[in-house]
């Protein structure tokens, strides 16, 4: 393969060269209620080629026939010179990099029989359904799949990895006449099959959440102070701040750029914020980006101040800042773009305890549903919370939807504990038509000083 | 992989299995980004695939592939390996039948080049371009072939264009960010009409948003505009699949024949409008295409089925299977229509009408939705919803007074559509929907 793509790459005629190819092996397993839906595995290969000539745009193409290749790096070429660009393209130089780097399968899932991935879903089905009565319905789902991946430019880069990825998730619904409730379980890992074992306990829990809050009120709508547990912690900075420090978001735009000026106040001096590429073992982690820029902990927020973000080498050259290893693709179907991979919120000082103590009445929100940006106005549903009531956490509650506006729910951080953990968690994000891209986020316990928790969902 | 390895296949499962489909789709998709009023991107992707299910031993099993060098005999091994697993189900494959007619491929959309393709994004830059504005505008066409075959006989093919574009505004002012974006998607290239409506549909958004405007509180009239309506539409959307009446989760599934909603709500799934780009003869499991009532006047009639969600109800399939090169086929919508398409010109996509479809005569005090944040999340089935509004403006004596920022929407939908304040004058294709903007009255309105 490296020879097939070096010689592609010798006859291009761009002024700069990308090609990418995978091959991917999966396998699929999932479960609604007691019934087996599907159980698959999947071949799936393709090629990526990027082109840029001077004075000129990108041209792009993807393709799953590899003997298109040749033809695909001339249509790219072609492309590129049809978009004429008065700025030009200028990208960041980054060394090329040579590396063959076979990742830890952690028991390849090659080597597992179809039907042994259904018997290790078909007890973590089992131990929702267990939770019984009210559970009216569940969904439980295992992938996994070995990648093998290259990347080749026109500088010299040629990067050769294989990827393992293993990711479980369960729904569990609870339902009493017409009130129907959600619990949710999900695991995500870069590793392999014996990494998967011993999670049936973590099943049964979101089975019986969604019991429980069948009898759970509704939290009233109003402005409380707000503590976030880790992973939904994780799930704001991502969503909420995360996207913002994404420089394809302001490199083309002056007003954007102001607002995110380096150096600016975003928070109290608690708050510190990173994106880390290179973290050991996590499901965002790699060794390169798909530009072949090498990853790396890439500071965003330090002390309340925005102190970088997060780059390609196409934004990183038209800023004058330093390629951080952000420039990430889900599949050979598409092209690079500015994407995170591990964001966190650093690790503060002090216990949960410490963050609620002083508190009267409060909302703890736990793990999230979902949440969604608009830029600077976010909203975020929690899967559960509990009040807080007099420094102590109180009754169950539904319906925790936070929202608000970034700049100012940044500013009102003003506990962080010191009990980081990442969230390893499935799913991934999505941005631009490419869903799901492996990220992981993490973060301590989180206090936010005053918070709108909408609640009230008329039923 | 190419489309004639599929007959090979068929023998091979006529040979080896009881019975069994397979789908073979080829893509080829050319796409234009306009950033920053900029043409920055051109690409070509093409994509073949087949997607292969078997039925063996009564048991259902299937795979799928991408690569062009894989073998039918290993695919078929990978299939009969998944059916070993598989759950037992009487899947009633179609025999050979008529399929209707449904023009689905127009020729000067697959030969347009991408010179054409330039002159149209350039054009929607320079009448979109404003001070202190960012325009983005993507353009992508596709042309597609897609063949289904089974082992009952049914044989289909078909050919199919689509063309969608894209157009927003991104204005900055201080640490307000407003989007404006509209678009406008067919089987046919966009015609000037078409793009006039484009370019009018954001400008006037984004002119009625440039003054703020204070929230309003409490229990009040909210329109919403065809584009904010999904957060509504989307637990009936959830109600009406075969999927979850057979989960026992549908909310409607004891209900038909009775008077649900007001009146005047009427939702059809049609897979036969002309022009449209979700428009087919047939599904992806080769039923072919007919228009399905789901709420008539109020009134629920029927939900959406695949082969195998029929299969497990004891119905039949509606002709509403989809299926991708991997995993198994699953329910969707085609084009999902609400109300009626009075109004719509030849096949056109809606054009300029009123503001909020001339639903503000009348309203002292509410909304206008024209989007939300954080639709789809949550527990969307049971109806409830609350999401803090995208872009919204309020209402003040029947006029416009600016853009709300600060404020959510929530309610129930099967509350909210007993009784429908009014249905506007304004339906129009929404990607793949059509529908007027509709107005419902005592939404909860809440702000921060």
């Amino acid at each position: 393969m490296r020879d097939r793509l070096r010689e592609a790459l010798e006859h291009s005629r761009a002024d700069y060269t990308e090609i990418r190819v995978e091959r991917t092996w999966s396998s699929a397993v999932s479960f609604r209620g007691r019934r087996l839906e599907a159980a698959t595995a999947s071949e799936d290969v393709g090629g990526f080629v990027r082109a840029l000539n001077r004075g000129c745009g990108w041209g792009i193409a993807s393709f799953t026939s590899l003997d298109q290749l040749p033809v695909m790096v001339t249509r790219a070429h072609q492309l590129s010179r049809a978009v004429r660009l008065e700025e030009p393209i200028r990208l960041a130089n980054v060394a090329p990099q040579q590396a063959e780097v076979l990742l830890d399968l952690d028991g390849d899932v090659r080597g597992v029989p179809l039907s042994e991935k259904k018997r290790l879903l078909e007890a973590y089905n089992g131990a929702m359904l267990a939770v019984g009565g009210r559970v009216v319905d569940t969904q439980a789902s295992y992938h996994d799949e070995v990648s093998e991946y290259w990347y080749v430019n026109s500088e010299g880069a040629a990067v050769h990895e294989l990827r393992p990825e293993v990711v479980l998730s369960g729904t569990a619904t609870a339902r009493r006449d017409g009130t129907i409730e959600k619990g949710l379980e999900s695991i995500g890992l870069r590793k392999g099959w014996r990494s998967v074992h011993d999670c049936a306990a973590r099943f049964r829990a979101a089975a019986e959440r969604a019991v429980a809050l069948l009898d759970a009120p509704s939290v009233k709508g109003g402005t409380y102070p707000v503590i976030l547990d880790p992973d939904l912690a994780g799930v704001f900075i991502h969503e909420a701040f995360g996207h913002l420090s994404e420089a394809d978001f302001v490199y083309e735009n002056p007003q954007a750029r102001e607002m995110m000026t380096l150096g600016r106040r975003f928070g109290k001096p608690v708050l510190n914020v990173g994106d880390n590429g290179a973290a050991v073992g996590l499901r965002g982690t790699l060794p390169f980006d798909d530009e072949g820029t090498p990853t790396q902990d890439t500071p965003l927020i330090r002390e309340g101040v925005l102190v970088g973000r997060l780059h390609s080498r196409e934004t990183a050259a038209r800023l004058g800042e330093r390629p951080t290893g952000n420039a990430r693709a889900i599949s050979f179907r598409h092209p690079p773009i500015v994407r995170m991979t591990n964001t966190y919120i650093g690790n503060g000082r002090g216990t949960f305890q410490d963050l609620i103590r002083d508190i009267p009445l409060g909302v703890y929100a736990c793990s999230a549903f979902g949440g969604q940006t608009l830029l600077e106005n976010f909203s975020f549903t929690a899967a559960y919370g509990h009040m807080i009531r007099d420094g102590r956490v109180a009754e169950l509650v539904k319906d925790v939807v936070l929202a608000g506006n970034l700049f100012e729910t940044l500013d009102r951080i003003d506990r962080v504990a010191g009990d980081f953990r990442w969230n390893q968690m499935g799913g991934g994000c999505g941005k631009g038509g490419q869903f799901p891209l492996p990220v992981t986020e993490g973060a301590p316990h989180v206090r936010i000083e005053e918070a709108l928790v909408g609640g009230d969902v008329a039923r | 992989m190419s489309e004639r390895v599929l007959e090979g296949l068929l023998d091979a499962v006529h040979r080896r299995a009881e019975g069994g489909d397979a789908l073979w789709r080829r893509e080829e998709r050319t796409s234009l980004a306009f950033e920053a009023g900029r043409l920055k991107t051109a690409g070509v992707t093409e994509e073949a695939g087949m997607n292969l299910r078997v039925v063996q031993g009564g048991r259902v099993g299937v795979a799928g592939t991408t690569a062009a060098d894989a073998r039918p005999e290993d695919l078929l091994a990978r299939a009969l390996a998944s059916a070993e697993l598989g759950e037992t189900l009487a899947v009633a494959f179609p025999g050979k039948v008529p399929l209707p007619h449904i023009a689905t491929h127009v020729d000067h959309v697959a030969n347009a080049t991408l010179d054409d393709l330039t002159r149209m994004g350039r054009a929607l830059v320079q009448q979109l371009s404003r001070d202190g504005c960012q325009v983005n505008i993507s353009i992508e066409r596709e042309v597609s072939e897609t063949r289904v075959l089974n082992t009952a006989g049914a044989a289909a093919s078909y050919q199919a264009t689509a063309i969608a574009v894209t157009a927003g505004l991104v204005r900055f002012a201080g640490d307000d960010v407003l989007m404006v974006y509209d678009q406008s998607v067919g089987a046919d290239l966009p015609n000037e009409a078409d793009l006039n409506a484009l370019v009018t549909s954001i400008q006037a958004r984004l002119e009625f948003a440039l003054r703020i405007a204070t929230p309003p509180e409490g229990a009040l009239p909210v329109i919403f505009t065809p584009g904010g309506l999904t957060a509504i539409l989307l637990p009936l959307e959830m109600s009406l699949s075969g999927k979850a009446v057979v989960q026992g989760t549908s909310k409607l599934a004891g209900n038909v024949g009775e008077q649900i909603f007001d009146p005047r709500l009427s939702l059809t799934d049609d897979p036969l409008v002309p022009g449209r780009a979700s428009s087919r003869p047939c599904d992806d499991e080769g039923v072919p295409s007919r228009t399905l009532p789901l709420i008539e006047r109020g009134i629920v009639r029927g939900f959406v089925y695949d082969l195998e969600t029929a299969a497990r109800a004891g119905t039949a399939s509606t002709g509403h299977g989809r299926r991708g090169v991997f995993g198994k086929p699953h329910i969707d919508y085609s084009n999902l229509v609400l109300g009626t398409r009075d109004g719509e010109a030849g096949g056109g996509r809606g054009g300029a009408s009123a503001f909020a479809g001339g639903l503000l005569d009348g309203i002292a005090d509410g909304l206008v939705v024209g989007d939300l944040i954080g639709v789809g999340q949550g527990n969307g089935i049971g109806g409830g919803f609350s999401h803090p509004v995208a872009l919204a403006y309020r209402v003040q004596h029947g006029e416009i007074t600016g853009r709300v920022k600060d404020a959510a929407v929530a309610g129930n939908v099967y509350g909210l559509l007993k009784r429908i304040g009014g249905l506007g004058n304004d339906g129009r294709w929404w990607g793949s929907r059509w529908a007027p903007s509709l107005l419902l009255e005592g939404v909860s309105v809440a702000r921060r």
